[in-house]
């Protein structure tokens, strides 16, 4: 899907899976909305704008390993590669 | 609310120096070069604010400014990036403020002798930009790396996240040209050339000019360390069921001996309760998760990955558990731009609240971390019950030495500070805390601040107690430099240089 | 649900004192403290404007802050207007800034400086405090009902009689399901883009028409704080899709599909039921499904441009690539699009019209950039920037072409 609908827009009801946090949509924890009451309330954010932060996110962080060195090394990768040796 | 203005005739020479586009006085100008990140007194906003800003463009301006002022006798105030956390940049007394964002030039870069030079109002990441296209780099890493400046690195005599590895500002920056407060300028280093590292000509006065906060001077060009480009970067997290044992297991990844290590970072145990209020990577973690250490390393491939397996190595046998790539890399990756944001505030009912942020550092010796730790937390505790507008946002201990990572920790509390509620009697207990912060530190045999200067309300007050035979010292080089008190005024105490002459 | 992104505080929808600016900072105070409390400067070296003039107040962290100075009674509009002039509302400060970056789908806040930008300066104008060229703009393009991008003197074609003239020859039908809607310096200075726009659908067998009256987007007038007269030509605009049955609008051009997107749904709520489609993304998949083949091989070395409106407003990035990569011949010389966060033409935000200057300088050096790769072409996909980047160009020894242009090139379309 390519085009923009306004209707698809609106993202799922809240499910609570921590203190205080919930989840709208995949991988995407969000606070939970009863502790945006008194002081500072949450904004109308659609879809595409949660998808993009995230999305930005990531994009900067890994553009963050590449401006520091030309490749990153995996600890999950050395781990098995200790495991072997042993 | 105005600010009086400055004599139109020193305005009229102040444009005849920088011409009139780089001389400001409308009130946006004054009342926007007021703060760093650091909070501040919203509700006395108006103390806080220059008469007049310049922007210069050469030394040459820089130093007629400083000669002027210091002929009429006007408070000078250096701005660079002003996102200091210890008010360096924000002006006590009013007067001129010279920004030095316009000298952002990259003057020279040297592969042979491996140097670059530049003007102050450089930002190392896109200093850093530019250098990769010659396989070197800049290493100087702040939490502030996308935003802060060269200029006011050399002010604060700043802390780099890489600091084990490749050293911190002052030992990155080899040379500078300084503008005194009365005007004249000079070629800083270590002796010889700009490019020199080591000599052992006369008195070392790099050290001096660095870290004083603009009290002794402007610097308008400065000659940088260039470091091969690294070829590997390895991360690693490690979870640990208590503070105590990450403490431990700190000392020995920092006692390591591997000469990649970047550094070491210790989370205590409110600072994980923190971070599981909104951190991606904390949220999932069990309740057994009460402490991290965060590990890096740079440097060439084949140094990285043997020296990478020792740190898993280590972390395993003292009882931590690797957190996984995707949190190790993608929290790491973060730690080059870590301030914190507002709404990680919280009231004492669990509101979120936007919160100003507050970083209390001190240095502090290995072996005392772990009272220091309890010592703080008691004092914002007591803050915080007094008045809720303050929230603790956990400690991180960083090894602090240069290339030796093992002996002293920038150790620092985090507190979140609702400034839009702040009155004068909240602001002075704030000011309270933070002088018993320092008072804590300086018991310990430690040092006010490894990163941000203490010059700032509350722990200023500790300063001479802390440096002792030394505060007498740097009254009397303040009172030789600067004669007439202009530069940067009303910081360091280092007024009272000058009323003890009267007396 | 509505992009308008309006906190729902009943205290501040209630704040309603008569006093402007008493109402003005009620409404924008804590919006404006999220990013004071940190005041943290992340932005500053991302942002195009401020890598130009370096000037403190020109800041996006000073737009925040001067809202706060404002509340405590420092400083007043006219103090600041000419501040918020200094903005294209790329959004480079809002992408760059940690607390959306990093916390902003978590608490589903964020720091919202456009907005506050195009607020100020709807307020200036609220207050009598107007820039003249924007004011002579906006007037022009109420009573032209388009932007007068050929010149404000009144002796270039403008005008409702103009607006299709691009499109002479081509045989374009009025109306219909899908509407392809051609912005004013499409319309009327670079018209091979809409051209080749048009020819490179009836190529691929899209079926669209035309508007039956074509009025400018309204974004423009919105961005320069004209907001009354944006509305107006939403609702013209509007109303001229429903009259002819449109169920989808092709936004040809990043800042009308910006607008679409955010701006009408927050004027007509949930009863703006159309498909919005970006063209860039449209021709991707036109390549990627077989409906459009590019086979005609062109022999340039280029490096794309990001339009800050694609990319940093909207996260469109990866299409513009894919399109390039399919075009024969062509060498791709990229920067990525994280690194283009700071990048700009300077053409956006009405930032042309009142300080040209700033906006020549700010192409001049995104051209500086595209000749160290040693390109001879620097591809957009933003009308609005090609003409600054073009002029640019031309000092630097680089064309710049819209990338529409050269996928019509390589289709075999004569445009």
């Amino acid at each position: 899907m390519i085009g923009f609908r306004l209707a698809a827009q609106k993202p799922p009801e809240p499910k609570p899976v921590a203190d205080g946090v919930v989840m709208r949509l995949e991988h995407v924890y969000e606070v939970d909305p009863a502790l945006m009451v008194d002081h500072i309330q949450q904004l109308d954010f659609p879809v595409w704008r949660t998808n993009r932060t995230v999305a930005n996110r990531w994009d900067h962080l890994a553009w963050m390993h590449d401006h520091w060195a030309d490749t990153v090394i995996h600890g999950e990768e050395l781990l098995e590669e200790i495991e072997r040796e042993d | 609310m105005a600010v009086a203005a400055l004599p139109d005739t020193l305005v009229s020479e102040l444009v005849s120096i920088c011409g009139s586009d780089r001389v400001l006085t409308g009130k946006s100008a004054l009342f926007n070069r007021t703060r760093v990140p650091s909070p501040f007194p919203v509700h006395k906003w108006e103390d806080y604010a220059p008469q007049a800003v310049v922007l210069p463009t050469s030394a040459a301006e820089v130093s007629d400014v400083v000669r002027l002022a210091n002929e009429h006798r006007v408070p000078v105030v250096p701005r660079a990036g002003a996102t200091g956390l210890t008010d360096g940049a924000v002006p006590l007394k009013h007067g001129i403020l010279v920004d030095v964002k316009l000298m952002n030039q990259i003057h020279e870069i040297d592969l042979e002798d491996r140097t670059v030079t530049v003007g102050p109002g450089i930002n190392m990441l896109k200093l850093n930009e530019e250098l990769r296209k010659h396989g070197v780099c800049y290493p100087d890493d702040p939490a502030s790396y996308p935003c802060s400046l060269v200029g006011g690195r050399i002010g604060t005599s700043g802390f780099s996240l890489l600091g084990a590895r490749y050293g911190h500002t002052r030992d990155l920056v080899i040379s500078f040209e300084i503008c005194l407060p009365t005007g004249e300028l000079i070629e800083v280093g270590d002796g010889g050339g700009r490019k020199i590292r080591k000599s052992s000509t006369g008195y070392t006065l790099k050290h001096l000019f660095m870290g004083h906060q603009g009290t002794l001077g402007i610097v308008t060009e400065a000659t940088l360390e260039l470091v091969p480009r690294p070829e590997a970067e390895f991360a690693a997290f490690f979870a640990f069921s208590s503070y105590d044992d990450a403490w431990r297991a700190t000392a020995a990844l920092a006692r390591s001996g591997l000469a990649t290590l970047a550094g070491v970072v210790l989370f205590d145990e409110r600072k994980l309760d923190y971070l599981r209020r909104d951190d991606e990577a904390y949220i999932p973690q069990p309740p057994s998760v009460r402490s991290v250490i965060a590990t890096a390393l740079y440097g060439t491939a084949d140094e990285v990955r043997p020296a990478a397996k020792r740190i898993l190595g280590i972390g395993k046998d003292f009882g931590g558990t690797y957190l996984g790539d995707e949190i190790s890399e993608g929290d790491w990756a973060s730690r080059h731009d870590r301030y914190a944001t507002p709404l990680h505030g919280r009231t004492p009912s669990g509101q979120v609240a936007p919160m100003s942020w507050h970083c209390e550092d001190a240095s502090v010796n290995w072996t005392a971390l772990p009272r220091v730790r309890e010592e703080w937390h008691a004092i914002v505790d007591r803050l915080i019950e007094k008045h809720p507008i303050f929230d603790d946002w956990g400690m991180f201990a960083y090894t602090n030495g240069a290339y030796k990572p093992w002996g002293d920790y920038l150790t620092e509390i985090d507190v979140g500070i609702w400034e839009q509620e702040l009155d004068e009697e909240s602001w002075e207990a704030w000011v309270q805390a933070k002088r018993d912060i320092a008072e804590v530190a300086v018991r310990h045999g430690g040092s006010i601040s490894a990163c941000h200067g203490a010059c700032r309300e509350g722990e200023v007050d500790l300063v001479p107690v802390e440096l002792g035979g030394q505060f007498d010292v740097m009254k009397k080089v303040k009172r030789a430099l600067d004669p007439n008190n202009v530069m940067n005024p009303g910081k360091y105490l280092l007024d009272e240089a000058y009323e003890e002459v009267e007396r | 649900m509505a992009d308008t992104e309006r906190s729902t505080d009943p205290q501040q929808a209630a704040n309603g004192d008569g006093d402007a600016r008493a109402e003005f900072v009620a409404e924008w105070r804590n919006s404006a403290y999220h990013c004071f409390s940190s005041g943290h400067k992340f932005c500053r070296e991302v942002c195009p404007v401020m890598q130009v003039t370096r000037n403190e107040n020109h800041s996006p962290t000073a737009f925040h802050a001067s809202i706060v100075a404002m509340e405590k009674g420092h400083l007043d509009v006219a103090d600041v207007a000419d501040d918020y002039v200094h903005c294209t509302q790329c959004g480079a400060c809002e992408t760059r800034c940690p607390n959306s970056l990093f916390t902003g789908d978590f608490y589903r806040n964020r720091v919202r400086t456009v907005e506050v930008v195009r607020a100020m300066r709807a307020f200036a104008v609220s207050q009598g405090v107007e820039q003249p060229g924007w004011k002579l703009w906006n007037r022009l393009t109420d009573e032209l009902k388009n932007e007068p991008v050929l010149g404000t003197d009144g002796q270039q074609p403008n005008g409702q009689e103009h607006v299709r003239d691009w499109a002479d020859g081509l045989d374009l039908p009025i109306g219909g399901e899908t509407i392809m809607f051609v912005d004013c310096e499409a319309a009327f200075y670079r018209t091979s883009i809409p051209r080749a726009t048009a020819q490179i659908l009836q190529r691929a067998g899209v079926e669209f028409g035309l508007m039956r009256e074509q009025w400018c987007c309204g974004g423009p007038a919105a961005e320069m704080g004209y907001v009354d007269q944006s509305r107006a030509f939403a609702e013209h605009n509007v109303a001229d899709w429903r009259e002819v049955g449109a169920k989808r609008i092709i936004a040809i051009e990043p800042h009308d599909y910006v607008h679409f997107t955010e701006d009408y749904p927050a004027y007509f709520g949930e009863d703006f039921d159309f498909e919005v489609v970006q063209i860039i993304d449209l021709v991707a998949e036109l390549i990627r499904e077989g409906k459009l083949k590019l086979e005609r091989p062109i022999e340039r070395v280029v490096t794309y441009h990001d339009p800050c409106r694609l990319n940093k407003r909207k996260g469109i990035h990866e299409a513009p690539r894919e399109i390039l990569r399919a075009i024969p011949g062509l060498t791709l010389k990229d920067v990525d699009h994280v690194t283009q966060w700071s990048y700009c033409s300077g053409g956006g935000g009405g930032l042309p019209i009142e300080k040209p200057e700033i906006t020549a300088e700010i192409s001049r050096r995104r051209l500086a950039n595209a000749s160290e790769l040693e390109v001879d072409t620097l591809v957009s996909a933003c009308v609005w920037s090609e003409r600054p980047l073009g002029a640019a160009g031309e000092e630097a020894g680089i064309e710049v072409k819209d990338i529409i242009e050269l996928v019509a090139e390589s289709a075999g379309i004569e445009v």
